[in-house]
């Protein structure tokens, strides 16, 4: 009944629970894995439906830098991989 | 059992399934006969008990095998069965095949088109694709139950019937059901092609679908169900041999019937049957046939039943086994003992002994312990001699000559003695401090002793309470248990990060006695107690010097504390005394305590940041430990010598303070007396969302409990400083100040479900009242306290409420553990690795550091990493520079040391340095001092983080309130809290028990109360029903709604958008010039237009869907007041796309709708960000370290997934975990149709295969150099 009206949409990276994501470059991932000594499937996981990604047009195999805010150590960055779902 | 048999470890354990003949080629014996014994009591040859299957007797030779009881495993056998069955634990799986496949071909019934597509995405599986193969066989299942014609050999295939639990119909077009028997089954099962198979995720290697379809049985061995032999020499045999035995008998019938040419349909009754005791053979719980019972009448517990459940094989005895070396009696307290010791009764230390090897440093030491014998303490219990032989020392005469022949490479069983080290455990062992290192200590009587310190970790109390003990045999496991398991090293809690030990009870009063200033003590007193501490130095200076010299309490306390040792706090007690009390009171320079009285806040348990937890940070646990030795001895003797007491005459209030309690009660009943006036009148103002009574009992209750509070005030100052109960409820020894006011006082009102009582008659509580009577006496004030004596109603009221407390325990235990066993369930097997990361055994990564510091919650301040403000002003105290760094040099001094720490220290260090200003040498010492200790509290790689943050979570658990509701913010608006809220939380449920949202409005809309009333009229859901007043039906087609004009101006809606809204095709709308809505209905009549009426009522005007109801509260932050619209019910996405409405601050508490709107790292911020308040709320302090932990797992898959049986702890990588944790039997049945291999990776694997669990001690591994190819 209102789908139409419903274009007006909400930029949701603007809200304070999203931390800010990135798209790592294909030529950081290489040291980044190696830095981590893991495979990139054994990363947690992002759906590419999810809303920051399709906000950020990020694709499954992409690599997203996370740059949280920590009560622990003020700032940490956190990994997540991208897949299909 | 020698040694020297072979010793190997499991690799991997493979899961698969029968088949036929192989089922034969293992049996030693095929079953025929069904007797079991024959009149001799000999095994019957062919029969259930037949030799060649195993022994139960230990003196007798197995036929196969040839060994004894001991080490004979068993063998199974097998009955040939004469007509096919199916197997109830492959139903499913049977039926899923026989949906998917063709009647006639076998194949998938799938294009080959597509199946070689689908072939093709399974060989080109992407990274970023995970779990496609489920995804996969899931689609080919969907597709193929659809088609109606085999794509392969054009056969037309019919619907498949399947009655549970084992009959499968056919229903043709032309005949109707035809019934698909076993063997039609299985040769359908057949052929099916292995590449199709592989397709839907099925291993035919292990498991060819047609070997579901039992025509073998294979018979488990003797040892699996023995017989026992009762006192009266009956035979009894076990509940699977009664199955097998019934299987057999119809069998036979079966078998001779078919023989004897039976009518086909007699036949089938009797396979029917036989497919009735194949059933319960395996499964006797099955829905849809009878349960097969024993002769008693009691269910026969079969192989399903088993495996399953708390008592059943993988929970009762793999996971969790009896073991020997233990013993089990009640604990009473022992103040006499050291923290770390615990009281052994002489008859436990003579059964529980420990195996030393003979050396010779101890020969002579251990041949005297043998020449003591068994019955003298210390002695010994046997000798191994190095052949293996194993003497008891109680059947030989002369001890003392076996004594002299003991030589190195003999082992003895002694009896455990004085300082050996033991493990103490009381269940429910919820956190690891329920299990800790004792030292032993040999003491008369029959009871274990514990110090009461050691109380709140093991959460003991002496009324009856058991404990229980065991001795480590090996030396491993005693270095580990002096090493990690020690009590001193649990004197810091994971929780929490302060200590869990600490002073309780008395020893806090007695602290307080000793400390406060009155305290005098002669120099005899002084001397005593100080030697009692351990005190060996010279006396201090005596605080009065002439005519005799006396000291006093503060001065003896100082001569625990280390010299070096600074610190300024607040006690209890002078927080309690609101006006005169000084604040940070306790000052403690140089180890010398100057001013304030010890209490619970400086050496309590429980009490983070007081002088106990300063020792133990930094000084040491070790130093904490004799700290509180000694001073608890201390206290100990001075409270003995003092004497405290309560006296019953302590608990009378002056006449005065009496006075005053009666007249305040008076005045509130007068005032709730003018409430019901005011409500019987219908004047009573009421809050908005409340029925009118709910409104007066609101009013009602909060001045009752107001009445309470003042009483209990009154009495709190009538009473003196130094009454003894008083004394207890301020230094927070026992009791807390409203126990005082209900033994003195007014006990207050007594409730039950959250309201004053009104159970039992009709309209009233007790047949002493009148009906409807609303004053406070007839509902459940009880106006009296504990010393003056209830009244009988008022009795009946508290033993009401006192009931419901009672109930309320019982069921919170059993929520909280089932919680704490999920959580630990689903984090049982993260741990922490080298590089800190926390991952799970196949190396998925969870956090990236772990509680993103890579501090150890237990080695952490108080959850700090380091405690910079201390370390700050320490170094102030000792540098003595007067030079002060400027600001902008004290920034580029932090700037150089942002590489070496986090943001978060780098902010500590400037708040501190600013603060209390250092030169450049200070700020220098202090870096140093800072990377020093933040490298003792990281934590150690192995850690086995998971578990410690899911009992970090789950232990409070028992503590918090089951008290869904709790007016929070708002009056009307109640939100589920505590337990509750919690379990709702891990359980990542779609919609909460009370959603609502915390709606933030932009610049424009947020300072001015009209403009947020605006946009909350948009917000709140309107139907036509919330507008109508009442309306009226025109038969001749016309519904006629007759509008509310406050309920449009509430909701800030108007006519014309209500017949907007509702007009349709077929209904036209209009409005007439008094705002009456008419709705023309074409081809409505009498019966239609009712019904019609009723959908239009519930028609959406305006609003959210889900929001049902809204307030305006005025929230006072940062940037000034600032008007919040707070909600009933929750619609993130919807409601921020209103216009007004701040879309970066809005927030709602449904994690999942958070989820949908926000993503994936939103999610794990509101989850962190809930768990937090709730546990808040309930006043509980959980490191949020542990939270972290658990919401990155619970959001690690991309999307939240729960902690249980659908989530995490479900979709684990080990059968055996998954088979211990619920859903046992369809577990392993899954593992083997699939061909599963189960890595023992994890925790619960290992334990159940009897192997070291792969975290902690238990991960090193150490690895062999290997030639290195060229």
């Amino acid at each position: 009944m209102e789908k139409s009206s419903e274009k007006l949409s909400v930029k949701v990276t603007d809200h304070v629970f999203v931390p800010h994501h990135e798209i790592l470059p294909p030529k950081e991932v290489e040291k980044f894995l190696k830095k981590y000594n893991v495979r990139i499937d054994q990363l947690p996981y992002i759906l590419s439906t999810d809303p920051v990604m399709k906000e950020k047009g990020a694709k499954p195999g992409d690599l997203i830098k996370i740059t949280r805010k920590s009560k622990t150590a003020g700032e940490v960055t956190y990994y997540r991989y991208v897949i299909e779902g | 059992m020698t040694l020297e048999e072979s010793i190997k470890t499991v690799g991997s354990i493979k899961f698969s399934v029968f088949s036929p003949s192989e089922i034969r080629r293992y049996s030693v014996v095929e079953i025929t006969a069904p007797e079991t014994y024959d009149e001799d009591g000999m095994p019957v040859q062919s029969g259930l008990m037949d030799s060649r299957l195993g022994t139960l007797e230990p003196g007798q030779k197995c036929a196969t095998c040839g060994n004894t009881t001991a080490r004979c495993p068993g063998h199974f056998g097998h009955i040939e069965l004469a007509e096919s069955v199916l197997h109830i634990a492959f139903v499913d799986v049977i039926h899923k095949l026989l949906l998917s496949t063709c009647r006639a071909c076998g194949r998938l019934l799938i294009p080959g088109d597509d199946l070689e597509s689908f072939q093709d995405r399974i060989a080109n599986k992407n990274d970023f694709a995970p779990g496609s193969e489920e995804e996969i066989a899931k689609e080919i299942m969907v597709k193929a139950k659809k088609t109606k014609i085999c794509p392969h050999c054009g056969k037309q295939q019919y619907e498949i019937e399947f009655t549970k639990p084992t009959i499968f119909h056919e229903i043709t077009e032309e005949g109707g059901a035809i019934r698909l028997l076993p063997v039609a089954i299985r040769e359908r099962l057949e052929r099916i092609p292995n590449d199709d198979l592989v397709l839907i995720g099925y291993d035919p290697k292990s498991s060819r679908p047609e070997w579901f379809v039992l025509q073998v049985l294979p018979i488990p061995p003797v040892s699996v169900r023995p017989s026992i032999t009762l006192e009266s020499g009956i035979r009894s045999e076990d509940d699977l041999t009664h199955k097998l035995v019934d299987i057999l008998r119809v069998n036979q019938r079966v078998r001779e019937s078919k023989e004897s040419g039976t009518p086909p349909l007699i036949v089938q009754d009797l396979v029917d049957l036989l497919q009735y005791h194949v059933t319960t053979f395996f499964d006797n719980e099955v829905s849809g046939i009878p349960q097969a019972h024993h002769r008693s009448g009691r269910p026969l517990k079969t192989i399903s039943q088993r495996l399953k459940g708390k008592e059943g094989r993988f929970r009762g005895s793999l996971s969790g086994k009896r073991v020997d070396f233990s013993s089990r009696t009640v604990i009473s307290p022992d103040p006499s003992l050291d923290i770390s010791e615990v009281g052994v009764p002489l008859e436990v230390a003579k059964k529980l002994t420990v195996a030393e090897k003979v050396s010779p440093q101890n020969a002579d030491f251990l041949k005297n312990l043998i020449a003591r014998g068994p019955f003298q303490h210390p002695g010994a219990n046997y000798i191994i001699r190095p052949d293996g032989v194993k003497i008891r020392l109680d059947y030989v005469s002369d001890r003392v000559s076996l004594a002299d022949t003991l030589a190195p490479g003999f082992t003895v069983e002694r009896h455990i003695m004085d300082g050996d080290i033991v493990i103490f455990n009381r269940q429910p062992s919820l956190h690891r401090m329920s299990i800790m290192a004792h030292h032993v200590k040999v003491l008369p009587y029959k009871t274990f002793r514990l110090h009461p310190a050691v109380c709140p970790p093991y959460n003991a109390d002496f009324d009856g309470d058991e404990m229980n003990l065991h001795v480590p045999q090996s030396e491993e496991a005693r270095a580990e248990a002096l090493t990690l398991m020690r009590v001193q090293q649990q004197i810091l809690s994971p929780r929490y990060g302060g200590p869990i030990i600490g002073a309780i009870r008395d020893f806090i009063t007695a602290a307080y006695l000793l400390t406060k200033p009155e305290t005098i003590l002669k120099k005899e007193e002084f001397a005593c107690l100080a030697l009692a501490g351990g005190y060996t130095g010279p006396l201090p200076k005596p605080e009065i010097e002439k005519p005799v010299e006396l000291f006093n309490g503060r001065q003896l306390f100082s001569l625990f504390l280390p010299n070096d040792f600074n610190y300024v706090m607040t006690s209890k007690w002078a927080k309690s005394l609101r006006k005169g009390g000084v604040a940070r009171d306790i000052v403690i320079k140089n180890g010398t305590l100057m001013g304030g009285v010890i209490d619970r806040a400086a050496i309590g348990a429980e009490e983070a940041d007081s002088v106990l937890h300063r020792i133990a940070k930094d000084y040491g646990v070790d130093a904490a430990r004799t700290f509180l030795n000694s001073v608890l001895t201390v206290l100990k003797n001075f409270i003995t010598r003092h004497g405290f007491s309560y006296r019953y005459d302590e608990l009378i209030l002056d006449e005065e303070a009496r006075g005053t309690i009666a007249k305040e009660i008076d005045k509130t009943y007068e005032k709730v007396r003018d409430l019901i006036g005011q409500f019987e009148k219908g004047t009573l103002s009421t809050v908005r969302g409340l029925s009118p009574e709910e409104n007066l009992e609101y009013y009602v209750v909060n001045e009752l409990a107001r009445a309470r509070d003042r009483a209990g005030r009154i009495a709190d100052k009538a009473l003196p400083l130094d009454n003894s109960g008083v004394v207890m409820a301020r230094t927070g020894a026992r009791g807390s100040s409203l126990n005082l006011g209900q033994m003195t006082a007014t006990l207050g009102q007594q409730s039950v479900r959250g309201k004053r009582i009104e159970k039992g008659y009709r309209g009233r509580a007790l047949s002493h009242f009148a009906p409807l009577d609303r004053t406070p006496d007839s509902k459940g004030f009880v106006q009296s306290n504990y010393r003056d004596g209830l009244n009988p109603a008022e009795f009946f009221f508290h033993a009401m409420g006192g009931r419901e407390g009672l109930v309320d325990t019982a069921v919170r235990t059993q929520q909280s553990g089932y919680m704490q066993r999920r959580l630990i369930n689903a984090l049982e097997h993260l741990k922490v690795e080298y590089d800190l990361t926390v991952r799970d055994p196949h190396g998925n990564i969870i956090q990236f550091l772990y509680g993103e510091d890579g501090v150890d919650p237990a080695k952490s301040d108080h959850g700090k990493a380091v405690n910079v403000e201390r370390l700050v002003e320490t170094e102030a105290l000792t540098n003595k520079s007067k030079e002060f760094l400027e600001e902008d040099d004290l920034k580029k001094i932090l700037d150089k040391y942002e590489k070496e720490l986090n943001p978060q220290l780098i902010y500590d260090l400037r708040d501190s340095l600013l603060k209390t200003p250092l030169n450049a040498q200070g700020v220098k010492n202090v870096y140093k001092k800072v990377l020093e200790l933040l490298d003792k509290a990281t934590i150690e790689p192995g850690e086995a983080s998971g578990i410690v943050a899911a009992q970090s979570i789950g232990e409070p658990g028992t503590q918090m309130t089951l008290r869904t509701f709790h007016f929070a913010g708002v009056r009307e608006r109640d939100v589920t809290l505590g337990l509750p809220r919690l379990i709702e939380l891990v359980d990542a449920r779609k919609q909460p028990s009370t959603p609502s949202m915390d709606i933030h409005l932009d610049e424009e809309h947020r300072s001015d109360k009209e403009m947020a009333l605006k946009v909350a009229k948009e917000i709140i859901f309107t139907r036509v029903a919330d507008l109508v007043d009442h309306s009226d039906i025109d038969y001749a087609g016309e519904i006629k709604l007759f509008l509310s004009k406050e309920a449009l101006q509430e909701r800030g809606c108007n006519p014309e958008l209500i017949a907007k809204m509702v007009q349709t095709g077929k209904r036209k709308a209009r409005v007439d010039e008094e705002g009456i809505v008419h709705i023309a209905v074409e081809g409505a009549d009498f019966s239609t237009l009712p019904t019609l009426r009723d959908k239009i009522m519930s028609m959406r005007v305006n609003g959210i869907p889900g929001i049902n109801y809204v307030t305006l509260v005025k929230k006072s932050g940062k940037k000034g007041d600032e008007w919040v619209i707070q909600t009933v019910g929750s619609n993130l996405a919807k409601v921020l796309k209103i216009p007004g409405v701040d879309t970066s601050h809005t927030t709602t508490n449904s994690i999942y709708e958070v989820e949908t709107t926000l993503g994936i790292e939103a999610t794990r911020t509101a989850l962190i960000e809930e768990m937090v308040n709730t546990l808040e709320e309930q006043g509980l302090e959980v490191d949020i370290r542990h939270l972290l932990l658990v919401a990155d797992l619970m959001t690690s898959k991309g999307f939240f997934q729960q902690i249980g049986r659908h989530g995490i702890a479900g979709k684990k990588t080990s059968i055996l975990a998954r088979a211990a944790f619920e859903i046992t039997v369809p577990t392993l049945v899954e593992a083997s149709v699939k061909g599963e291999v189960e890595e023992l990776k994890g925790v619960t694997e290992n334990v159940i295969v009897g192997l070291p669990i792969p975290v902690g001690t238990g991960m090193v591994d150490l690895f062999m150099g290997g030639v290195e190819n060229d």
